[in-house]
């Protein structure tokens, strides 16, 4: 019920701040993606115009997101619009490259490739449903996915900034039981700051009995409040901070699909 | 001291998850009491302050069915008047004639009130009351208070809630409970656009701390809005035959122009009421509000018997001095093993919370491990106390709390010991 401008700022900054994040994960647990970037060296920087910029950077086998104002990037793409970069995440649209002309053939081959290989990650089928390995990759990056999702939705979408804002201080985790994989998500006087793996003592806890029981709470294939009667998902400490999560989480597929 | 098992009870509830929403929905879901695992989720049967549960395990029950048990589960009185008037029809065409005595008998007990409207649940009567102040005042918008409950009816439930659209909230304030600054700017903001201030005579949020009101909180806010023509609804729901028989205004020293009750009208029997002032009284009939069955007999009858039983027993008193009781001894068992238990609200429904760990695992383990020795203690929620419950029944409490503990120790060892939230 966001304006489409709204709606499509928000998109692209889930699309960049929490789906393209992945890319930092994939290949330390991905060795079809090891085995693609452990050449590069280049970083890419996105800058949608009223919308999220942040730098991709490829080095010596590893993807680093920067979020920060860098401006060193080999490789600038501009957006005219969230629009604009949300159709080239859906596979519709081109930049234009402000630097790096010469990487062209790159932009073109070998990005797109490992991009394609995170959206195999992030949107399982049946059959790749299948395989325990691609559950827990396809989980762990879901669960990423999710604490940065809530920070973009919970400080920008107006349906859910009150909820957001009436948080209490303090910090949430959210784990498989053992702690890996894990986030950590923080609130403090309506900041959201968002963090991989698990913390000590946090305000709040939701623990999924195993990897394949997170994963299908994740990516609504249960019913939270079935499992946690069940046993399978365990809540503790301050619970109404889960609840406001809910509603901020909930909102995920309104952007993504 | 043996620890309860729930084997049936997960049986059954896998078979629920399969054909009802969460398998059990609302109020009653399991996921607020933490850990679910550690608690009954159905009641095999009830009598008097206890409940047995599906695996025949026996609990001193804290929250009568979160509130409308308050003479005791089966008490024979109520049950024996509803009874008597099931035997001349359940659900019938015409009014029961019991209507008209049970409501000449809340009108005659409730304070500053001349009219009762019978319903089935709280909301029914919430959203009753915001169409009968919306109607008179010709105004549009309702104030409330941060962490109030009214209800779940959308304009009740906050903007972001599953199933709220914008337009549901767009007319609800809320400000600060206990804050007459804010509320006098809220009305100076909105001036001539409020129809009225609904609330609970004190504040009862759930994971927090229950909140009374301060001294003259009540008839200054009380004063503000007469002077501005907005209504007041008392939401007596969850309070309700627990403070104050003449309602929980006459208490706490306001006067509002409609009162809703439910919960304990009862002891059980489903039925609730929007009560109003005289001159409310032509404004009330001429808004359509109804049921399938709100007019059922057996649900009058029953609440006029409790009613009755209300004022025999003196349930605020006796709720009051019960509660007392068995809070005083949970403070000192709590603080025998070294922790701080903050009881707050009125004693008749305690909100209770060991404050020495700050993210409530330990006051949720404590809870959870009385649970699982027979006394049914929620952590999230205020419990309710009742005619029903025995000084047996608190010191049996109380060795429960006292042997729960030893298990909280188990797992936190000494690391909140001695710690105390700051007041």
């Amino acid at each position: 019920m966001n304006n489409p401008s709204d709606t499509a700022r928000i998109t692209a900054s889930l699309n960049l701040n929490a789906v393209m994040r992945n890319l930092e994960d994939l290949p330390l647990y991905d060795p079809v993606t090891e085995e693609m970037i452990k050449e590069w060296n280049v970083s890419i920087r996105f800058l949608v115009r009223h919308g999220p910029s942040a730098t991709l950077i490829f080095r010596d086998g590893r993807c680093v997101f920067d979020e920060s104002n860098s401006e060193g990037a080999r490789v600038r793409l501009w957006f005219a619009s969230p629009a604009h970069f949300n159709s080239m995440v859906a596979g519709n649209g081109s930049p234009v490259p402000l630097t790096g002309f010469l990487k062209l053939p790159f932009l073109l081959n070998d990005f797109p490739a490992i991009t394609e290989r995170l959206e195999y990650f992030l949107k399982p089928t049946d059959e790749s449903n299948r395989k325990p390995e691609y559950r827990a990759l396809n989980t762990r990056l879901t669960m990423y996915t999710a604490a940065y999702a809530l920070r973009e939705i919970g400080m920008h979408d107006p349906e859910v900034t009150g909820v957001a804002q009436h948080i209490r201080n303090g910090t949430v985790c959210m784990q498989v039981k053992g702690g890996d994989p894990a986030v950590h998500i923080t609130f403090d006087k309506g900041t959201i700051t968002p963090g991989k793996g698990t913390v000590p003592d946090p305000m709040a806890l939701i623990e999924f009995q195993s990897v394949d029981v997170a994963g299908d709470f994740l990516n609504g294939r249960t019913d939270a409040f079935t499992e946690i009667a069940a046993g399978r998902v365990k809540i503790a400490g301050q619970t109404g901070m889960l609840d406001a999560m809910t509603l901020i989480l909930d909102r995920i597929p309104l952007y993504l699909e | 001291m043996k620890t309860y098992t729930y084997t049936n009870q997960q049986k059954l509830f896998k078979r629920a998850a399969k054909v009802i929403p969460g398998g059990i929905y609302g109020h009653y879901s399991p996921a607020p009491l933490v850990p679910a695992t550690d608690y009954p989720f159905y009641t095999a049967k009830a009598k008097g302050s206890h409940i047995w549960d599906l695996d025949g395990n026996e609990f001193i029950d804290y929250m009568c069915a979160y509130g409308p048990m308050v003479h005791g589960y089966g008490y024979d009185a109520v049950d024996k008047a509803a009874r008597e008037a099931m035997k001349n029809g359940s659900c019938t065409t015409g009014a029961p004639p019991v209507m008209v005595d049970l409501a000449e008998y809340l009108v005659k007990m409730t304070e500053g009130v001349s009219w009762a409207f019978f319903a089935k649940n709280g909301a029914d009567t919430t959203n009753y009351a915001v169409m009968i102040a919306r109607d008179a005042t010709n105004r549009k918008k309702i104030i409330k208070f941060h962490g109030s409950y009214h209800g779940t009816t959308p304009w009740m439930q906050g903007r972001g809630h599953h199933g709220v659209i914008p337009s549901d909230v767009e007319n609800i304030i809320s400000v600060p409970w206990n804050d007459l600054e804010a509320l006098r700017q809220a009305i100076k903001t909105h001036r001539g656009q409020i129809a009225a201030l609904i609330a609970s005579p004190y504040l009862v949020p759930a994971f927090q701390d229950n909140d009374l009101p301060l001294p003259g909180f009540w008839p200054e806010a009380d004063q503000m809005c007469k002077n501005e023509g907005i209504l007041i609804i008392s939401d007596d729901i969850r309070h309700g035959f627990r403070i104050n028989l003449k309602g929980s205004h006459a208490e706490y020293g306001y006067d509002p122009d409609l009162v809703c009750y439910c919960k304990a009208i009862g002891n059980g029997y489903p039925i609730s009421a929007c009560l109003g002032t005289d001159e409310l009284k032509p404004v009330a009939g001429r808004i359509f509000h109804t049921g399938s069955y709100w007019f059922q007999a057996a649900p009058m009858a029953a609440a006029l018997a409790s009613l009755k039983a209300h004022r025999e027993l003196n349930t605020p008193k006796k709720c009051r001095r019960v509660g007392e009781k068995l809070t005083k001894g949970l403070v000192e068992v709590a603080a025998s093993h070294d922790y701080h238990l903050k009881v707050s609200g009125a004693p008749a429904m305690p909100y209770l919370r060991i404050t020495s760990d700050p993210t409530l695992m330990l006051h949720q383990k404590w809870c959870a491990e009385a649970t699982k020795r027979g006394a049914f203690f929620t952590s999230h929620h205020n419990w309710f106390m009742s005619n029903a419950h025995s000084d047996k029944d608190i010191e049996k409490t109380l060795a429960i709390a006292d042997d729960a503990f030893g298990a909280v120790d188990k797992e936190f060892g000494s690391r909140f010991k001695g710690r105390r939230e700051e007041e």
